[in-house]
């Protein structure tokens, strides 16, 4: 089985993306098994500042859509893993969309939320040691 | 069998770009006399000067010659493109639509002088008419995608007249991508029905999905994993019993030609691929032509003209007065010159001729299919027959070898065949569409079915062979990942680059063959 | 089994049947529902042979008559143009015609690099960096257009001059018709044809997605208020379209050079025939911009190099902008083009050179020139109807009382003349008036036939 990094301390949805919480701000990003798997990405679509997202419960709709990734021969749409408003966005990525690959837990980070029920939420998240173990399950 | 491209290469490219040949003064053609008067044009909106190449007409013909030489059509190889049919193209076609009598007319010339384009367009109608079972066709689309936006805007303004809100065309999940995105330009919003164990349209899901506020279904019969909807009674009277209407994708209509029509399965709305089925030539993506037929209570919206006859007068007209037209999807008539080469395929054939290319090009893509299934490494998920096309899965060597369906279908290219689709439809792992067409010999078949054993035999003992496959072309695989974040587009754009990167750090500069 | 297309023969087909373990080819189509099962082939003549086919399609088009046949003034969105013998003997190379979609680049470099070759090509025309690899036509390229100006500004209105081809316009309209945008037609001086600035200016505003005009317009007159309208369309936060006949570019600024972002037009005048009205070839070109490039039509090929960086080579690229991968969000449903055609189209630019296309451009306005100074001598001719310089196409109206234009093209025609396309039902507020065109195959014997034959019918002289 493939070697994924996962680093503690932070909060894990099963979209694969990251949160970490930054004093009353969080930011965002998607997981060394997400960039694994969408393979070299050459395009990042990232959310206007302002923008309101809702966080990913179980039906996917537009509203919590935070861009999207692209591969040449796809496109994933990143879902937020918390509500709140878009605060800041990655511009560097948007320029060197290869960081997502080359680092996704540092550089490649996508955005900085400020969230409407952080506490609340992270609860529905995975910690570390969770999403291991989702990981493995998945196969 | 084995192939090797011409490969024409100078320092660190195949062949030059134009830009980078030919020199200072030389002119390709044409020659004037005096000017008749001083074009009166100011000063202000006269142009500098224009960067084009200069090259004699010698020189134009060897590079494009060359070019042509490092390409692969239909009259190269085996060209099995799942979907697109690529079928030997008649060249008498050819010359029937370069004849001065089809070149040179022009669409706004007085009917009279027109009576022979007009007859032929008319022919062809009814001759489509007749093979779809539809009562009206409009020749005007210039390819199958752009007769799908025709369709579905058919059949918006079908419910507008009606007075019904419909929002919503439903598309199975292995559907082709331009049903999708018509459905969408026309300002529908698309359902995904799925589909069933046996590859067919799942029908209780399609029961689930079909409310007051569907206005249509697009389906391809037989569907894009080459097996016929036999259910397609059934959905017709679905759809149509909640009122929305039904559209065909022409695309594989290669697989059902004199054996049953579209109309009589109770499509409303149908279009033809004639790049596809009547072997009009693809042109390395066009042009094409994607006319639409249509059941008598939609004819009123086609968009204007239609080519009539007047009996009386004995005389072949154009019809503008048709007030419930939604106007026009193209200018002109349509893709004139490929209607020619379509009618002069469909004369040659005949009714019996269509039928026996339906007969052949299913019993190929059966007999491939038979050939394959006694190979492990290629699996099908659902089980046969297949029309004109089969979807192989390369699962088991993704598993067991990590090597792809692109790893294969790039391996068949140094056999001299173009390789199948691959990755469609969607709902088939690791997938190769497999579309011999008509015009293939048994002993094609039997080399492509070798050439596939040759390549999941390498896949076990040297899978990195089959990784960086092809060799015996011009050139090998692509950096796409490079193509994609850095695009140079044009001219312009790479020379932009060059300056930048020789005003760069040493370590950026290239060194490229620039004369 | 008849056609000489299909190598299987009866043995062979059994043979294969045989292996496929089916006892006849009918066992193979037992899924489709026996009610719908054609009893009775299907109703299409017999089949002919090759030379039958020959005779029989050469007999039907010979009731056509060509227009070099007779001096004919005819343009309007195709025009005849000299089409250089080795640009059909090219195109028609096998390995380019009967190839599909380069989607396979290791094995389709030639029809790569020529579509990039393309591309570059119509970029220095029209003084813009990005060109796509065709489109159908000059009108779904503008409809096309209007749909990229609506995603990149969010907005939903779309002004066009009044006077724009009322084809192009129908068409357009059809394009915008599914995201429900709206055009809004900005009218024109009577005298000089040119649109009102002013009125522009008046309609301009936040929900402006773009501003598009035709130059030259669709009655042949050029805009000579580029900047201005391309000032006030920026102004306003909107996009500015521009629509061209590529061969004027040779002698006129291109678009690029006057603000344009997107500019579309008709390629087929590039290398390519009339052939009544199709094949034609869309050109769509638009600015390097990010927010551009990302939301335009079409397929796009681009140079890179092979995996170890030393070979220089071409593939289609950004497609995850189209149908195949975006589907519903995708710029465009467009999947098969017009390649061929822009093949043609850069061959024909590659073997006119600079020169070249200068000087056909200056003898198509110099012969337009020539029969418009002659034929304004006429009385009861008004040509041009509008006091503004001209390319290759103008007006001529019937001032004379009583004398309609389609009587007037009428009589041209028995007296062994083609006159102009009527534009008087499309343009009433016009009177009875004829768009015709003139090109750099018109001799001075044509225009002369033609100024002597204006005359007569004129004066309704047989």
């Amino acid at each position: 089985m493939e070697k994924y990094e996962i680093r503690d301390g932070l909060h894990y949805s099963r979209e694969h993306e990251w949160v970490k919480v930054e004093g009353n701000l969080a930011r965002v990003g998607i997981t060394d098994y997400a960039q694994k798997k969408l393979g070299d990405i050459v395009y990042a679509e990232l959310p206007d500042i302002g923008e309101q997202v809702k966080q990913l419960v179980e039906k996917k709709t537009k509203e919590m859509e935070l861009g999207a990734l692209e591969s040449i021969k796809a496109v994933s749409a990143i879902y937020s893993p918390i509500s709140g408003k878009v605060k800041e966005v990655n511009n560097a990525l948007q320029e060197r969309p290869e960081l997502a690959n080359t680092s996704p837990y540092d550089e490649g980070w996508v955005c900085v939320i400020d969230p409407s029920t952080l506490n609340v939420e992270l609860g529905s998240l995975m910690d570390a040691k969770e999403y291991s173990e989702y990981l493995k399950k998945l196969g | 069998m084995k192939y090797r491209q011409a490969r024409w290469t100078s320092d660190v490219c195949l062949e030059p770009l134009v830009f980078e040949l030919g020199g200072k003064g030389r002119r390709g053609t044409f020659s004037r006399e005096k000017l008749l008067s001083d074009p009166e044009i100011p000063e202000g909106f006269i142009r500098a000067s224009i960067n084009l190449p200069e090259l004699s007409e010698p020189e134009v013909v060897r590079h494009y010659t060359r070019l042509s030489q490092m390409n692969f059509g239909v009259d190269s190889g085996f060209y099995p493109l799942g979907s697109c049919t690529m079928k030997y193209n008649p060249k008498i076609s050819e010359e029937l639509a370069g004849l001065e009598t089809a070149t040179n007319i022009h669409p706004y010339q007085s009917e009279e002088t027109v009576q022979g384009a007009l007859e032929l367009m008319h022919n062809l109608e009814r001759s489509l008419a007749e093979i779809a079972g539809v009562s009206r066709v409009c020749l005007h689309p210039a390819a199958g995608a752009h007769g799908e936006l025709l369709g579905m805007l058919l059949v918006r303004a079908h419910f507008k007249l009606k007075g019904e809100e419909r929002t919503e065309v439903i598309v199975p999940d292995s559907a082709h991508g331009t049903n999708f995105t018509s459905a969408a330009m026309a300002g529908f919003n698309v359902v995904v029905v799925p589909s069933d164990s046996r590859g067919r349209v799942d029908i209780a899901a399609l029961q689930e999905a079909v409310t007051k506020k569907t206005a249509a279904l697009m389906l391809t019969n037989p569907n894009t994993l080459g097996l016929f909807e036999d259910g397609i009674l059934e959905i017709a009277k679905i759809v149509h019993k909640a009122g929305g209407l039904l559209y065909y994708d022409g695309a594989n209509l290669n697989g059902i030609m004199g054996k049953a029509r579209p109309g009589d399965m109770g499509f409303d709305i149908v279009h033809f691929n004639l790049h596809k089925t009547f072997s009009t030539p693809h042109g390395g993506g066009g042009p094409g032509a994607g006319p639409v037929g249509v059941c008598k209570s939609l004819e009123e919206f086609l968009p204007a003209p239609m080519v009539e006859y007047n009996k009386k007068a004995k005389r072949y007209y154009l019809d503008y007065n048709r007030p419930y037209s939604i106007g026009k999807i193209k200018s002109f008539y349509g893709n004139f010159g490929v209607l020619v080469k379509a009618y002069t395929y469909i004369l040659m054939m005949g009714a019996e001729g269509l039928e026996a290319v339906t007969d052949a090009a299913v019993v190929n893509a059966n007999y491939i299919m038979r050939k394959l299934e006694e190979l492990s490494d290629y699996e099908f998920k659902y089980p046969g027959p297949c029309k004109h096309e089969a979807v192989v899965s390369v699962e088991p060597l993704k598993t067991e070898k990590e090597v792809t369906a692109r790893d294969v279908a790039k391996s068949l290219l140094d056999y001299g065949m173009h390789a199948p689709t691959y990755y469609f439809p969607p709902i088939v792992p690791e997938a190769l569409m497999i579309e011999p067409t008509e015009t293939e010999s048994k002993e094609e078949l039997d080399r492509f079915v070798d050439a596939l054993k040759r390549i999941a035999e390498e896949a076990h003992t040297k899978p990195e062979k089959l990784r960086s496959s092809p060799t015996g072309t011009a050139i090998g695989r692509l950096d796409e990942v490079k193509a994609a974040r850095e695009p140079i587009l044009s001219w312009r754009m790479y020379k932009r680059e060059k300056t930048k990167d020789a005003e760069a750090p040493p370590q950026e500069i290239k060194n490229d063959a620039t004369p | 089994m008849g056609s000489h297309f299909l190598p299987s023969t009866r043995e062979s087909l059994n043979e294969m049947l045989r292996e496929i373990g089916v006892a006849n080819i009918e066992e193979l189509f037992a899924d489709i529902p026996s009610k719908i099962r054609l009893k009775h082939g299907l109703n299409l003549p017999p089949p002919m042979s090759e030379s039958e086919v020959r005779r029989h399609v050469k007999t039907m088009l010979s009731k056509n008559k060509p227009f070099t046949e007779m001096p004919t003034f005819l343009g309007g969105g195709v025009w005849p143009h000299h089409v250089p013998a080795h640009v059909r003997s090219l195109v028609q190379r096998s390995e380019f015609l009967t190839s599909y979609t380069p989607y396979q680049a290791e094995t389709s470099q030639g029809m790569l690099q020529a579509l990039f070759e393309y591309q570059s090509l119509v970029a220095e025309l029209v003084g813009l960096d990005i060109a796509n690899s065709s489109m159908y036509d000059w009108a779904t390229a503008a409809g096309e257009a209007a749909l990229m100006c609506a995603r990149v500004t969010g907005r939903k209105r779309f002004l066009v001059p009044k006077l724009i081809s009322p084809e192009r316009l129908s068409v357009l309209k059809n394009y915008i018709s599914g995201p429900a945008l709206e055009t809004v037609e900005i009218g024109y001086n009577s005298a000089t044809g040119q649109l009102r600035v002013d009125e522009l200016e008046g309609q301009l505003g936040e929900d402006v997605a773009g501003v598009y005009i035709e130059n030259p317009s669709y009655l042949g007159f050029l805009e000579t208020q580029v900047q201005e309208i391309a000032e006030a369309a920026h102004k306003a936060g909107a996009l500015f379209v521009v629509g061209v006949n590529p061969i004027s570019l040779g002698l006129l600024k291109p678009p690029g050079d006057y603000g344009a972002d997107i500019v579309v037009g008709e390629g087929q005048p590039l290398g390519n025939p009339v052939s009544f009205g199709g094949p034609t070839l869309g050109i769509f070109a638009c600015r390097d911009e990010q927010k551009l490039l990302r939301q335009m039509p079409g397929r796009l090929v681009g140079m890179t190099t092979t995996l170890d960086g030393n070979t220089r080579g071409y593939t289609m690229t950004l497609q995850t902008r189209e149908q195949h991968i975006r589907r519903e969000r995708a710029t465009s449903n467009i999947c098969s083009n017009e390649a061929l055609c822009a093949v043609s189209a850069a061959i024909y630019l590659s073997s006119m050179g600079p020169s070249g296309l200068r000087e056909v451009a200056e003898t198509c306005a110099s012969n337009a020139g020539y029969a418009m100074k002659k034929l304004r001598k006429i009385k009861g001719l008004q040509v041009p109807i509008f006091d503004s310089p001209h390319f290759n196409e103008f007006t001529l109206k019937c001032v004379k009382p009583g004398l309609g234009i389609e009587t007037f093209n009428d009589r041209l025609l028995e007296l062994g003349v083609h006159g102009g396309t009527p534009v008087q039902r499309e343009f009433p507020d016009l009177g009875e008036t004829a768009v015709l065109c003139t090109t750099e195959l018109h001799t001075k014997e044509d225009i002369d036939k033609l100024v002597e034959a204006a005359a007569r019918a004129v004066e309704g002289k047989k």
